[in-house]
């Protein structure tokens, strides 16, 4: 693959290693070639590196296979998923769900990947929508159109949302960014 | 109020934010007498730049900037004029980049690069006001200053140029700052001047990359239009003198470490033209690109019927409102990016 193809979440090989790629920027320093800047999560030991190519140069794709599969329950070091079709069960390590742990619903479909047959991370859809188990109620008569405030959904995970938001309403999240999309009408 | 400069704007007020700016862009430019054109988004010839990789869209390309069409009316026009342009660069996409942005440019004819550099600020002046008003946001004062490339290159890093070194002596006086990536990216070129300009090319993208970039990013409201490049890294510039130094009569403005504008004193000699083509497609061939046409239509105008006197820039209009909404994202502004 070309360096151009490289994106949040790509997985290439480095040194015989699968790697995704978890921060991605692309800069042209002095309008002259450009970078891209990575961190890349090594998908078996959850290590993290910093590697930077210039525009231009190849890479080799990570020949990851991924199946679509059903998050079940969190244990005491792992997630575990299965396979909606044969019933098959995986867990993976905490370390290899990292944050994506914020968004995983029960019965939440995902995709797990493989790696030379080993489960080594997976991949969420890029929105879910999640409900809000805590907010403070925002302040009546507040249009100032820019205002957030902080809100915790299901999982435990908090977010920056607008003011209008209130308690039990569900909302959108891109699971790329982190943050809030809209709100979602039930 | 908390503005978190990492949120997207929402649809509506991006909208609001977009219709407001782009009226009052174009209300400022008519009232500094630049008329508004349009010129086509596929080109036969994209201007042969060696780190700007085109879309195709045949039987040509997607515009990655309208430069050489603007160039061609300000031939048969010759007054001065802007353009609101929808460009294209591919493989672009990150905070600051995406592969289709807005491109302010304008061209003033029989007047200075220096009036140009204040067009700048006027710009940046009219998006600040009109955003920070409909988004109801404190209006950040961004405090400019102006600095020679070679003596802020001086500054920042102690390495004393006098702009017009070769290759080997341009790694030789350098590589204690930048090591060995300066001397791998200059060397190899049989050609001197494509060593140089190599070398040039090198030296500029390191020192923006680990000294520049950073120092920039310390300030992020203060303004600097960097000035009197050397001449090697002229690329549609004129070169003049600077005492005894040859400059390229070239600018870059930034905001932080946020790069907005880039302008020249336009280069109307057809012969010199096709040379420096020739040159940024020798550069991209020693990278490994393919070489670009040469707009032999925009040559030939150059030629018969000869480019005006004039000074313009091209500024990332996208940029200047990410920084006036307070986003550290352009597709957290941008009117189309994040709608597919």
């Amino acid at each position: 693959m070309d360096v151009s193809d490289l994106r949040k979440n790509a997985k290439v090989k480095l040194d015989g290693h699968p790697y995704t790629v978890v921060e991605f920027q692309f800069v042209k320093p002095g309008k002259g070639q450009g970078l891209y800047k990575c961190k890349l999560k090594n998908m078996i030991t959850g290590s993290v590196i910093d590697r930077t190519w210039r525009s231009g140069e190849k890479l080799e794709a990570a020949d990851v296979e991924s199946r679509k599969m059903q998050f079940l329950y969190a244990g005491a070091d792992g997630y575990t998923f299965m396979d909606s079709a044969t019933y098959e069960q995986v867990e993976l390590a905490s370390e290899l769900v990292g944050d994506d742990k914020h968004f995983l619903l029960d019965q939440l479909e995902i995709e797990v990947l493989f790696y030379n047959g080993r489960p080594v991370g997976l991949s969420l859809p890029s929105h879910v929508v999640m409900e809000i188990t805590e907010t403070e109620q925002g302040v009546k008569g507040d249009t100032a159109t820019n205002a957030t405030k902080s809100a915790t959904v299901q999982t435990g995970y908090s977010l920056q949302v607008p003011l209008f938001i209130k308690q039990g309403e569900r909302v959108k999240i891109d699971t790329r960014t982190g943050q809030y999309v809209e709100r979602v009408n039930q | 109020m908390t503005v978190s400069p990492n949120t997207a704007l929402p649809w509506h007020e991006r909208i609001r934010v977009w219709d407001h700016v782009l009226a009052s862009v174009r209300a400022r430019m008519r009232e500094l007498d630049f008329r508004e054109v349009s010129t086509p988004v596929r080109v036969t010839a994209p201007a042969v730049e060696p780190f700007i990789a085109p879309i195709a869209c045949a039987p040509g390309w997607l515009a990655t900037s309208p430069e050489l069409a603007m160039k061609r009316l300000l031939c048969r026009h010759r007054g001065s004029m802007f353009q609101i342009a929808h460009c294209f660069r591919h493989a672009e996409v990150g905070s600051l980049h995406a592969e289709e942005f807005h491109l302010l440019e304008w061209y003033r004819v029989d007047d200075t690069l220096e009036t140009v550099v204040h067009d700048v600020e006027v710009v940046v002046d009219v998006v600040f006001d009109v955003v920070t008003r409909v988004l109801e946001l404190p209006r950040p004062r961004v405090a400019w200053r102006t600095a020679s490339f070679l003596s802020l290159l001086a500054d920042t890093t102690g390495v004393q140029l006098r702009g017009d070194e070769g290759a080997h002596e341009l790694v030789l006086v350098a590589r204690h700052v930048f090591g060995d990536e300066l001397e791998r990216a200059a060397s190899s070129d049989a050609d001197a001047e494509l060593g140089a300009l190599r070398a040039w090319t090198a030296l500029f993208s390191l020192w923006s990359d680990r000294v520049l970039g950073p120092r920039f990013a310390a300030e992020p409201w203060a303004g600097t239009h960097i000035v009197a490049f050397p001449a090697v890294l002229c690329a549609l510039a004129q070169t003049g003198r600077a005492g005894d130094q040859r400059i390229a009569c070239r600018f870059e403005s930034h905001i932080g470490a946020v790069e907005l504008a880039n302008g020249y004193k336009e280069l109307g000699d057809e012969e010199e033209q096709r040379r420096r083509f020739a040159l940024a497609n020798r550069l991209r061939s020693s990278l490994g690109e393919e070489p670009l046409p040469i707009d032999e239509a925009f040559l030939s105008d150059l030629r018969q019927l000869g480019l005006p006197s004039c000074s313009g820039v091209a500024l990332g209009l996208d940029r200047v409102v990410m920084l006036a909404c307070a986003r550290d994202r352009l597709e957290h502004v941008s009117p189309f990016l994040g709608t597919t």
